[in-house]
């Protein structure tokens, strides 16, 4: 690793002010767990690591007006055993608990893994299905931005250099609502996806119909995706296996994968439509 | 990793062909070129820059005119770059070959063939495809905005 300065901020506007000062050269720190081993591999060379560890009022997780708010030093782990995640939104919470390994949850952060913006991540088709939003703050004040919004290109996100993934906002699940996280693990337990899916189903009362549904994808193009495709198939339908089959279809449509040691790119867009599905199935099951 | 894009540009064979063959100031077609330079014959340098994700590349090297034939309307160059910095380097050869369509109107085929080699090819090899086609787009914009111009 190249030699590099290290800052440790006191407050949010002190790391403003360090990413004014040192513009590109500078690079914020929270777990490490991503930037390390690029700096590890030279593709990244910051001269300067700015660290959030001493900034306080990032790392909880609470429950207010119908929605979770997590803040952005909030740890995989820590998030994982949040009693409001548990008890709220479970989902979340599994989804988290099968990032990488008992290690890397312990250190990476939920703010830090946003910005790392890795197509292959767990959490982003999560957020995306439970239509969180995130808090990007800088100097300026701090703006909303969508889940599906967020992530922009291959690593690349909306995030300008000056600003900071300061928290995370995920609305709770109305009623007759389910949800579930669905990882394609072919190799071993702490790997990337060889496809994901994420789905919220929400039916009506009598749960014969969808009255609402969201669902998205990750490890299936350059940026986690919203199938938009396979929401229209089944929103105000009634329940039937055949248009969760094709839901699953229709979610090809979003793909363009990569072919590489997980899978051709053809086998991860087949394996798209089977995870898209199966976690439909288990959305409305959880549901009911 | 090869690919192959075409193109109809409105311009006839001849002048673009003039174009293709002025290598510094076609490299100014092609974004993120900077500071071509003739080093002698048929050899070139410069520099590309390009972003793959967080990772800003400035790849150095040399460009080779390796053939020029007019009678059948086709050359190819090999180009060779490395980034000091990042531990990464390309190599590659392109093909271009024009067809008249009209007096007016020429296809412009171009096929490459390219390399990326070091940590940045691991890394980058989901995007790089993109990116290439990308900037093979914008290439063949740029040209037929510089024979528009002139």
């Amino acid at each position: 690793m190249i030699a590099f300065d290290y800052r440790t901020p006191g407050s949010l506007e002190e790391a403003y002010a360090d990413l004014k000062e040192l513009g590109s050269d500078g690079k914020i720190i929270a777990g490490g767990t991503a930037l390390v081993i690029m700096m590890k591999q030279q593709l990244l060379q910051p001269t300067c690591v700015i660290s959030l560890r001493n900034v306080a009022g990032l790392s909880d997780v609470a429950e207010n007006n119908g929605s979770v708010h997590i803040g952005g030093l909030v740890t995989h782990a820590h998030l994982d055993a949040s009693d409001v995640v548990q008890g709220k939104l479970p989902v979340l919470g599994a989804t988290y608990h099968h990032v990488a390994t008992q290690r890397v949850r312990t250190m990476a952060t939920v703010g830090g893994g946003l910005a790392h913006a890795d197509p292959n991540q767990d959490p982003p088709p999560t957020f995306i299905a439970l239509g969180a939003s995130f808090e990007l703050s800088s100097a300026g004040g701090t703006r909303s931005v969508a889940a599906e919004d967020f992530f922009s290109d291959y690593y690349e996100t909306v995030l300008e250099p000056e600003e900071i993934v300061t928290g995370v906002s995920v609305p709770l699940m109305g009623a007759n609502s389910g949800a579930a996280y669905l990882k394609f693990l072919p190799r071993s337990a702490d790997d990337y996806a060889t496809v994901s899916a994420a789905a919220v189903v929400t039916l009506d009362d009598a749960k014969t119909t969808i009255k609402d549904v969201r669902i998205a994808m990750g490890s299936v193009n350059t940026t986690p995706v919203r199938a938009t495709a396979s929401e229209d198939v089944l929103r105000g339908q009634p329940l039937k296996a055949e248009g969760l089959r094709e839901a699953g279809e229709k979610a090809k449509d979003h793909t363009d994968p990569v072919s590489d040691f997980r899978g051709s790119g053809s086998y991860k867009t087949q394996m798209a439509a089977v995870f898209v599905r199966r976690a439909l199935e288990q959305a409305i099951a959880n549901a009911g | 990793m090869k690919f192959s894009q075409s193109a109809t540009v409105p311009a006839g064979r001849e002048p673009l062909w003039q174009l293709l063959m002025d290598i510094p100031r076609v490299a100014t077609c092609l974004p993120g070129v900077e500071g071509v330079e003739q080093l002698d014959g048929e050899t070139y340098q410069g520099t590309l820059k390009v972003r793959v994700g967080p990772i800003a590349l400035s790849l150095q090297g040399k460009i080779v005119l390796e053939e020029k034939d007019q009678a059948a309307w086709r050359a190819a160059l090999r180009a060779e770059a490395e980034d000091r910095r990042v531990a990464g380097a390309m190599r590659g050869k392109s093909t271009m070959e024009l067809k008249e369509l009209s007096a007016g109107e020429t296809e412009l085929t171009v096929e490459t063939d390219v390399n990326i080699l070091g940590k940045i090819g691991e890394f980058g090899q989901p995007i790089i495809r993109k990116k290439a086609d990308q900037m093979l787009t914008k290439f063949i914009d740029n040209i037929k905005k510089e024979l528009a111009a002139n």
